[in-house]
């Protein structure tokens, strides 16, 4: 293996931020003399790849196999990629400096559709062929996973594999099978074919696609279903990950304190692959909590998961947190609040003390379009909840919105700012007139994209000249003064749209804007829509069929092999029940909705009750 | 609980790759090492409570150093080998301190009592050291220097600022320039830059390949030794 750390240095002096190609961070690992090495990529810079929980999960399940080098390597800077191509440096892992084009395994992960093209980035700049085609017994083995995983049609050719679902399990196996057929001699093709039997593993190039409808060859299975991680509580979440010295996004110790959330909300993707609901027990978080901070030095840490404070015991946990951790200006975070669940008791034990931002997510203006979408939280409850926060000393809250939710008119629009009109007028009442004038509500309205797995998966996206209409129908319904309203750009929206539920054609797509010079989409100053428009016009790709269109529920759609354990029936009468405006309960409090998960996974619903301290 | 009744200072060096650090990312690091170490630091009283530290002079991004200083107030007394030893322990090898002692807890703010720092600026291609000496001698003898820096012109008067003559030798091979500027709150010269003035005097030029601060003192203390 060659170490390009002689050839590097030189190129640092020029670049901003050099602190992001150094590595030799507390917790990285350099294992001496390993046979196998494995490149873990987040396709965005290393200050968003470093917040990614997945990378930290696989980079310590990969330690823990003798002979495993787990390494990482992020999408370098326009500035370094610029310097590494004038100076012929292939894309490089931080901990030994080795050529991405030289190790084993190269795992890509896919966090959003808008870092598509900077995972032909990391192949080109690593020496890589694009195309799994094109790729030979001597290029790494290049796997994919992660949140756009659930269609990966769209970059399907770009990848060997394809885990999908949980990868705590699933990474060993694959890394056992890899060198096992290494070690008996066998060609890349016959490497894939075991891969392919690997549960939750996918391997694009075993398909054919015909007529809209995937069909497995030799011996792969027509439908791939998602690996679970049956109890999270199996698997400690990483205590001693690696402590970065440059300033990255959520830069604080995390704790995954559950997996998975079935309040059912019909938009949510998240919580329709993710299921079924696992809490860890309470220990057990304020164990790794404590020995995280401990190992880390962090001064912050939060408890992640898409809904944390649903975790049955989560006042305990904050109560022996807060009392373990006084003191030490150690604060606890939480990434959102419920509005049904929100105690002015728990807000206190955040944040060590202070009095930050509660964000709470809404997501409608009106009553109806909230039953549409299943989001089970009232009015009465939201202005409940502002009145305790606002009475107890806090002056700023931030409201999450969608719009372009199916069935939405101007109505629903205009609730979203007369809504926020009731948060204002609640919390002027509930403080003291001198202090009225320091009230601010931050307004994030984003707009809604239908995903695969979703009640809403075959519905119509709103059109980007449509979505531009709603927005100024918003800002005209909001309150002028104690509001920052923003919103995302529709052209954005419409491309994430057309990724979310496209097929394979799109792969030509990304290759086509990333040629002409597409990289780090997901940056507002980057974005070049117009880019976008020219590579579906040039590959004949017509994007409102995919993105603006209503679908049959019979019509095949690209994501149909992809198992995630949800029967189609549910998803037809979750949709049938939104078109009504009928709400459907939690299943982790209420009876079974009949979702098909814990059947067809052989899984259940864990809740971490459990010992004290 | 929050005033720290006793008060270390730690010197730190910024080597290896570490020297690309910025001065923000440093003390982040130095902050983490300090609660890894699970030593009994103090905790700023006030809204926002953070730990009770105080750093020496920033470095820019690329300078390395063999002693940066920092101060971490305790609530507890640990003796100071102990400390030494769970800050080496809980420290990336090139940020690792080298040394800790107490001071006295009026003892004034390190960014204002250091004022002199010295370094070594290794150059390459820089033809001869009597050379360049020469030519360094003669940007001194000009009394100022013209210094742009994020398209900013600052103006550094070479009489104050060099309290010392820069000197030039061989080393290994290397040509290293020995530079003590003072630092006062108008700025500081980046030693580099004087460097490259030389450089550009001599018109041969030469490059810069790296920059290391080797001791930073106190303006009396540094009277005393240098001049």
């Amino acid at each position: 293996m060659s170490d390009l750390w002689p050839r590097i240095e030189p190129l640092l002096a020029s670049v901003e931020r050099p602190a992001r190609y150094i590595d030799r961070e507390w917790g990285a690992l350099h294992p001496i003399d390993p046979d196998y090495r494995v490149a873990l990529v987040y396709p965005d810079a290393y200050e968003l790849g470093m917040a990614n929980q997945a990378l930290s999960i696989l980079y310590e399940r990969l330690a823990a196999i003798p002979g495993v080098a787990p390494e990482r390597a992020f999408v370098p800077w326009r500035d370094m990629a610029e310097q590494l191509r004038g100076n012929d440096v292939p894309l490089f892992t931080l901990e030994s400096c080795t050529p991405v084009g030289e190790v084993d395994l190269l795992g890509i992960t896919l966090p959003y559709e808008m870092t598509y093209s900077n995972i032909l980035e990391i192949l080109d700049l690593a020496g890589i062929p694009l195309r799994s085609d094109d790729r030979s017994d001597s290029d790494p083995l290049v796997f994919g996973g992660g949140p756009c995983a659930f269609n990966p049609e769209p970059v399907a050719p770009f990848f060997d594999a394809i885990l999908i679902g949980d990868g705590e399990e699933a990474i060993a196996e694959i890394v056992a099978t890899h060198r096992a057929g290494r070690a008996a001699g066998a060609s890349r093709s016959a490497i894939l074919a075991a891969l392919a039997g690997v549960s939750g593993v996918y391997v694009p190039s075993m398909y054919d696609m015909t007529s809209g409808v995937a069909v497995g060859r030799d011996g792969a299975p027509d439908r791939v279903t998602k690996r679970v991680l049956a109890d999270l509580d199996s698997v400690r979440p990483p205590v001693s990950p690696i402590v970065p010295f440059m300033d990255v996004v959520h830069d604080r110790m995390t704790i995954e304190v559950l997996r998975g959330c079935s309040r059912g909300c019909r938009f949510c993707q998240a919580g329709m692959v993710y299921r079924p609901v696992r809490e860890r027990s309470s220990d057990n978080i304020v164990r790794d909590v404590l020995a995280g901070l401990w190992c880390s030095g962090h001064e912050e840490v939060s408890l992640t998961s898409l809904s944390t404070a649903d975790h049955s015991q989560l006042e305990d946990i904050l109560r022996r947190l807060s009392r373990r951790l006084e003191g030490s200006g150690i604060s606890v975070s939480l990434p959102s609040l419920r509005v049904d669940a929100f105690s002015v008791d728990m807000a206190r034990m955040l944040g060590g003390g202070r009095k930050t931002g509660l964000t709470f997510a809404p997501e409608a203006g009106t009553q109806r379009l909230r039953d549409v979408i299943n989001k089970n939280v009232t009015e009465e409850q939201l202005l409940a909840t502002v009145h305790k926060a606002f009475s107890a000393g806090w002056h700023r809250i931030k409201l999450y919105f969608m719009i372009g939710l199916p069935t939405e008119t101007d109505e629903d629009v205009r609730g979203i700012g007369a809504l926020v009109q009731k948060v204002l007028d609640t919390a002027r009442e509930s403080v003291e007139p001198a202090k009225r004038g320091g009230i601010r509500i931050s307004v994030s309205v984003s707009t809604f994209v239908p995903k695969s797995h979703t009640p809403f998966q075959w519905d119509a996206q709103v059109t980007p000249e449509e979505v531009r209409r709603r927005q100024e129908v918003l800002r005209g319904s909001m309150p002028k003064r104690g509001v920052d309203l923003s919103w995302h750009a529709s052209g954005v929206s419409f491309l994430e749209g057309v990724f979310a539920r496209g097929g394979r054609e799109l792969a030509d797509v990304i290759e086509h804007a990333w040629r002409a010079g597409a990289r780090y989409d997901a940056w507002t100053e980057e974005f070049d829509l117009g880019r976008w428009i020219s590579a579906l016009e040039a590959c004949g790709v017509d994007p409102s069929r995919i993105a603006s269109r209503e679908r049959d529920t019979g019509e095949p759609l690209p994501w149909g092999h992809i198992d995630v354990g949800l029967s189609v029936a549910y998803l037809r009468i979750e949709r049938e029940r939104a078109r009504e405006a009928i709400t459907t309960p939690d299943c982790t409090f209420d009876e079974c909705t009949g979702c098909g998960v814990c059947p067809t996974l052989g899984v259940d619903v864990i809740l971490g009750g459990g010992g004290r301290e | 609980m929050s005033n720290g009744m006793f008060r270390a200072r730690i010197t730190y060096p910024k080597a290896g790759r570490l020297r690309f650090l910025s001065h923000l990312e440093v003390t982040n690091a130095c902050e983490r090492a300090a609660r890894r170490a699970g030593l009994p630091y103090a905790v700023t009283q006030g809204f926002n409570p953070k730990m009770k530290v105080g750093f020496g002079p920033a470095l820019p991004v690329g300078t390395g150093s063999t002693c940066e200083r920092f101060d971490l107030w305790l609530r507890e007394y640990v003796p100071a080998d102990e400390v030494l030893v769970r800050l080496q322990s809980a420290s990336p090898s090139d940020l690792a301190p080298s040394e800790a002692c107490y001071v006295a807890l009026r003892a004034p703010a390190l960014t204002v009592s250091l004022t002199i720092a010295g370094y070594d600026v290794e150059t390459g291609e820089s033809g001869s050291a009597e050379d360049l000496q020469g030519f360094l001698d003669a940007v001194v003898k000009t009394g100022e220097l013209v210094v742009e820096h994020k398209g900013k012109q600052k103006v550094f008067e070479l009489t104050s600022t060099l309290p010392k003559e820069p000197t030039v030798r061989s080393m290994n091979g290397r040509v290293v320039v020995d530079i003590t500027t003072r630092m006062s709150e108008r700025g500081s010269l980046r030693p580099e830059a004087l460097v490259m003035a030389a450089f550009e005097r001599s018109g041969t030029g030469g490059s810069v390949l790296s920059v290391t601060r080797t001791h930073l003192a106190e303006e009396e203390e540094a009277v005393r030794r240098l001049l």
